[in-house]
């Protein structure tokens, strides 16, 4: 640890850690664009210079040093007890000094020479780094009078549009692409005051390459200003009038940290949140605009139960009364209870317990998405398994890695039950043939869902159950991460939360169970669970708990 | 602007000889990145100008994304990325040289063939129909005392009056 005087305090930071984030641990703002604690530093936007003080022999005393410094590339580091400053610091540096000050009015200025100051239209506006930068460390007048340079708006790729006139160059984008996903799709074009940020393309402007990695939205979120603009979200809202919250991803078994940006009519964008053993600063697109199904109309919004073979609109009284019937009528040893990996632990668990407790069957499978295709970059892994919580269901259902009734095997497994009580979450998974016959010949299929799916279409009785954005609960990543998701916006119609659901059937069955949130079952699922003893809401907070590290 | 690639129909490959040549610098680099410059200029005198053919085999060759191929290409004003007249004539227009008239040459020039100064977005305005000649303003040539000069394609002329430039020019193939 190196102790350091950073304006008027005395603080402790560790070695190698640069004067941004000194500061930035002490509520200390020093304003930068072109460093990203995720990337590396080529200190060329200049804005975070700050000024350090260094031992000046001829006055026998510590003087403001003759330059200023980067804050993002000046390091600390504990000096030997020879080299102290004033007898005890290893560094001493002030951010508040009026050179400093004057040193980042006249940056801005600079940066501002060819921007157009476009805020009104702006998606970044609200957001924007150039904006707070300019309000709170900028002059408010220019002195430019000259033409300003007007480079084209571009094209970059399926999601990215670039209006290089709001480009300050900070080259953020160009290093991402560089390390993080190891494409190398952008580059800087021209020279000088007429440097434009580029896909590759050949003198009529047609591309040769395009901004199209799977990786390719983080460049949206690391751009500073208002450059890089998501297709997506391309004046859909304005930033401020979005509510957000935190989530996980539900994308794949990595568990990428989220967070969710919403208003009343469904979700906007979702954008990754730092965990420094999990994504770091990172996600990936499939994950960032897959959102569009919670928002769909197509939902399924009231339960439906099938009468002459067709499936119609019923209240949640029938419904229910018409599935305990027949679990009740049914011997234990035929009926089978499927969880999903789509769905949250608590879910799992009270399915687990409806399962073992209440209807005293030891048939319990697992359903999900079919694995995909696993993508490796440099820095970043997007995992073959696409659902959320495959480790936490497991958990939760008591599965071990040789439970029959997963994977293919789950319809050999279910082949000879009459009654099947099917959680789903993976809507667009197709049914080949054999799967399609086997949940026909279940007499009384029950189907947990959030869309019309093949496996909706073979049902007795529908049940609308919610999205990862209209619950709240608790996903385990494939490392053992628990981490938490939690409600943005309300279940559309009629349709109930999981885990709500599961207990109005157990209720009826006649089973104790008796939770009025999500974290009262994780209390339980600490209690009984193992590895789990951590892992309530109070103890999982924003950072998530590993299962693996006890 | 259209988001649809474009297919590059005959790919360029370094001629023998070149390909020697390439093989025997590429040594003299750490890195492969390193020998950019040098191998650029050596598919520009082949080529003519750097395509993106040429780009995409030059990225081939120092195992870069073809963008930092692009990158250097567009930055240095000596790379073409459209074709060029057989003669490239490079009119200095730095201070000493337009204190000693260098714009009487220039101007000579382009009456002459009856083009206007190519600019490095557009070389087409430059250049002869005939593609024979593209005239060029260049910064410093380094040769001040010798002003006004003018560079054709690689070699340096010294002391130029309008009248010593139509004589080079004519005596040109």
């Amino acid at each position: 640890m190196a102790f350091i005087k950073l304006n008027d305090l005395e603080v402790e930071v560790e070695d190698g850690t640069n004067i941004i984030e000194a500061a930035r641990q002490h509520d200390i703002e020093v304003p930068h664009y072109c460093y990203h604690p995720g990337l590396t530093r080529p200190a060329n936007c200049r804005m975070c210079l700050v000024e350090p003080h260094v031992f000046f022999p001829p006055a026998g005393k510590v003087v403001p040093d003759r330059q200023l410094a980067t804050g993002c590339t000046t390091t600390v580091r504990t000096a030997p007890p020879d080299r102290k400053l004033d007898g005890k610091y290893d560094f001493i540096v002030r951010t508040d000094t009026p050179r400093v000050k004057k040193a980042r009015e006249d940056i801005l200025e600079f940066l501002l020479v060819h921007h157009p100051l476009d805020c009104p239209v702006c998606d970044q506006a609200g957001e924007c780094d150039l904006q707070d930068f300019s309000y709170n460390h900028g002059s408010g007048k220019s002195r430019y009078l000259e033409v300003k340079n007007v480079p084209p708006k571009k094209d970059l790729g399926p999601d990215v549009l670039l209006y290089s006139t709001r480009c300050i160059v900070c080259t953020r984008c160009i290093r991402f692409c560089d390390e993080v996903a190891g494409t190398g799709e952008l580059g800087l074009i021209h020279r000088g005051s007429h440097d434009e940020i580029d896909i590759p393309r050949d003198h009529d402007e047609n591309p040769l390459r395009l901004l199209d990695n799977k990786l390719a939205g983080n460049v949206v979120d690391i751009c500073p200003v208002g450059a890089l603009i998501s297709k997506d979200f391309l004046f859909k809202s304005r930033p401020w009038f979005m509510k957000q919250v935190n989530s996980v991803c539900p994308g794949c078994s990595v568990g990428c940290n989220i967070t969710v940006d919403y208003k009343e009519d469904g979700l906007y964008r979702i954008k990754p949140r730092f965990h420094e053993d999990i994504n770091q600063h990172w996600m990936c697109d499939d994950g960032r605009l897959g959102y569009h199904y919670v928002n769909s109309e197509d939902r399924l919004q009231i339960p439906m139960k099938r009468v002459d073979g067709e499936l119609v609109p019923t209240s949640w009284a029938d419904a229910l009364n018409l599935i305990v019937e027949k679990f009740s009528e049914t011997d234990p040893e035929s009926i089978a209870v499927i969880g999903s990996a789509q769905g949250t632990n608590e879910e799992n668990y009270l399915l687990g317990k409806l399962a073992r407790e209440v209807l005293k069957t030891e048939s319990i499978g697992l359903f999900g998405r079919e694995p995909g295709e696993e993508h490796k970059f440099p820095q970043f892994t997007i995992d073959a398994d696409k659902n959320p919580n495959t480790r936490g269901a497991r958990d939760m259902l008591k599965l071990g890695e040789d439970a029959s009734l997963t994977g293919e095997a789950l319809w050999n497994g279910i082949a000879n039950v009459k009654v099947a009580y099917l959680v789903n979450g993976a809507p667009e998974r197709p049914l080949d043939e054999g799967a399609k016959q086997v949940l026909e010949a279940v007499d009384f299929l029950v189907v947990q869902d959030i869309f019309e799916s093949d496996v909706a279409q073979l049902a007795d009785v529908v049940l609308p159950g919610v999205t990862f954005a209209e619950k709240d609960g608790s996903f385990t990543n494939a490392k053992g991460w628990v981490q938490r998701i939690h409600r943005a916006v309300d279940p559309p119609g009629e349709a109930r939360v999981d885990w709500e659901i599961i207990q109005q059937l157990a209720k009826r069955l006649g089973g104790e169970m008796d939770y009025h949130f999500a974290g009262e079952i994780a209390l339980e699922i600490a209690e009984n669970v193992p590895d789990y003893q951590d892992a309530t809401h109070q103890n999982i907070g924003a950072g998530g708990v590993n299962i693996e590290r006890g | 602007m259209s988001n649809e690639l474009i297919q590059i129909e005959t790919p360029f490959q370094f001629s023998e000889e070149n390909q020697r040549k390439f093989d025997k610098l590429i040594q003299r680099y750490p890195v492969k990145e390193a020998a950019m410059l040098p191998t650029l200029h050596l598919a520009q005198k082949q080529a003519g100008y750097i395509s993106p053919a040429v780009m995409e085999h030059v990225a081939e060759l120092l195992e870069l994304p073809v963008m930092k191929v692009k990158d250097v290409v567009t930055f240095y004003p000596m790379f073409f990325e459209e074709p060029v007249g057989k003669y490239v004539i490079r009119v200095c227009y730095t201070l000493p040289c337009a204190l000693r008239d260098c714009k009487l040459v220039l101007e000579h020039i382009k009456e002459k063939f009856n083009i206007d100064v190519a600019s490095e977005t557009d070389l087409a305005k430059g250049t002869t129909p005939d593609g024979k000649f593209t005239l060029l303003k260049s910064e410093c040539l380094a040769s001040c005392d010798v002003a006004p000069v003018v560079m054709v394609n690689d070699d340096l002329y010294k002391n130029l009056t309008p009248e010593k430039m139509e004589e080079i020019l004519d005596g040109l193939e």
